[in-house]
């Protein structure tokens, strides 16, 4: 039943799926902001637009302008120390990746922890920075060490980090509007000159407006686990080694140190392996896939 | 009705012009950026040449009586200096290699100068420029792999022609080292 995928076919699929996510989710988002001009303004969608275009632009915005120099303080990260020697290798091998991926070399950075993690971020690939502990640069080997930084460099190729942070703005604008909306009906009061007939619609799109913000939700989610497998298969392509980050990930698996990981929650989509999970369950709710299917994939290939 | 069609046909020709400056823009960026990636993998050649005269004076001293090893590192130094053609560079690359490796492991035999903090940096820097030339000689390929599917698949190839644009040849690696050739640290 497992086909061998070639390497190429697993990133086109991943390409794919992600772009169907990501118009379920646009879709979504339009279908709020007509549900919301259907309720409050007696079904007038052109006024509910001005009215809700605005505050999700505006909310999508301030988003986009995603701050490295944040990120980076949040994780407690300090540049790598070329007189170092593992560091120093680190290095070496982020400018070998991205002379494979064919991108500038990202800035390189430590983070002092016994965790087996890394993670990238940056708007572009211009402004790329890679991230990787210490505990890493301990317990993986070189091949393993290699298929991690493929993998990060992959989702700054990718522009991952810009599309996971425009996906929670428009996640959270669409939370945004259905809180407007509950309020306004609680304040607004139930007689707010409802025709007759259109009571059971409104009730339809109310319960939808409810419903959205867990269905963003989801289908970020859903999106975040694709774009960790592409990452995963792109990385794969770039070493043309799988086995690297397949071991990586074994050794990551097994990897439960006994000081807690540092950096806030928002920053963890962003992680190769979910600092936060001690089990990695899938679920609907969780930011990356489960580590034994992605060994299983890589190893497929 | 004379005007209808001329519309149409007006049309169509923006059309074609339109796709025919797809194709030509994306020919040329895949052209220099194989160009670039011949580039890179000079770079590196250049590199690692430049660190030889380096590690002889380091090691002169200690591996006085290893005429042989040294003599063939300097060799495979003159070869690669010389080499014209990106194929024959890739050969004088891999000669190199294969006198260095035995000149490390024969090093192994000298723990003074396994100790020397020179000696042991000069090592993690050849190590580098090696490995740095698999990857540019591996994003190299895959620059001409794209470029050639594009020049050979329909209607990519049509375009070409027209551009007196033919295939290009991807470096060989050596029978020896067929494996991907990553030294490690």
């Amino acid at each position: 039943m497992e086909k061998r995928l070639l390497i190429e076919d697993q990133i086109r699929k991943n390409k794919r799926d992600t772009i169907i996510i990501c118009a379920l989710m646009a879709l979504l988002f339009i279908a709020v902001i007509f549900a919301i001009g259907f309720i409050l303004f007696r079904g007038n969608i052109y006024i509910s637009l001005i009215f809700a275009l605005p505050i999700a632009i505006g909310y999508v915005l301030t988003m986009y302008s995603i701050s490295v120099p944040a990120v980076l303080s949040a994780a407690k990260a300090r540049p790598a120390n070329p007189k170092i020697r593992e560091e120093k290798i680190l290095i070496y091998k982020v400018e070998d990746m991205a002379i494979a991926a064919g991108l500038p070399t990202p800035k390189v950075y430590v983070q002092d922890s016994e965790y087996i993690n890394a993670f990238a971020t940056g708007r572009n690939p211009k402004e790329g920075v890679i991230c990787v502990t210490t505990g890493a640069l301990k317990k993986l080997n070189q091949e393993e060490l290699e298929g991690v930084i493929a993998h990060e460099m992959s989702h700054i190729k990718n522009y991952d980090i810009r599309v996971a942070t425009v996906t929670i703005a428009v996640v959270g604008a669409i939370s945004l509007l259905s809180e407007i909306l509950f309020y306004s009906m609680f304040w607004g009061g139930a007689g707010r000159g409802r025709r007759d007939g259109n009571g059971l619609l409104i009730a339809i799109a109310l319960l939808f407006v409810i419903l959205a913000p867990i269905f963003a939700r989801i289908t970020y989610l859903a999106i975040s686990r694709r774009r960790e497998y592409l990452a995963d298969s792109n990385g794969a392509y770039l070493t043309r080694n799988p086995e690297g980050l397949a071991k990586a990930l074994e050794k990551i698996k097994m990897d439960h140190p006994k000081t807690k990981p540092k950096g806030s929650k928002t920053v963890a989509p962003l992680y190769i392996a979910n600092p936060f999970k001690s089990m990695s369950a899938s679920s609907l709710w969780s930011t990356h896939p489960p580590i034994d299917e992605r060994i299983k994939r890589l190893r497929s290939m | 009705m004379w005007f209808l069609i001329g519309i149409i046909v007006l049309i169509l020709v923006v059309f074609f012009l339109l796709i025919f400056f797809g194709y030509y823009n994306r020919i040329i960026r895949l052209e220099n950026r194989i160009d670039n990636s011949w580039a890179q993998i000079d770079v590196q050649l250049k590199r690692r040449a430049d660190l030889i005269p380096n590690l002889m004076e380091t090691v002169k001293g200690y591996m006085k009586h290893e005429r042989e090893v040294l003599e063939n590192v300097t060799k495979a130094r003159s070869a690669l200096i010389n080499a014209k053609t990106p194929q024959e560079n890739m050969d004088a690359n891999n000669m190199l290699t294969g006198a260095l490796k035995t000149l490390f492991a024969v090093a192994e035999n000298y723990p003074n100068l396994k100790a020397n903090e020179n000696f042991l940096s000069l090592q993690d820097e050849l190590t580098n420029t090696e490995n740095k030339i698999a990857y540019t000689r591996q994003h190299f390929n895959d620059s001409v792999l794209v470029y050639n599917n594009l020049v050979e698949t329909i209607p990519g190839r049509w375009f070409a022609s027209m551009m007196h644009k033919k295939t290009k040849e991807m470096l060989q690696i050596p029978e020896e080292s067929r494996e991907v050739p990553k030294v490690k640290f």
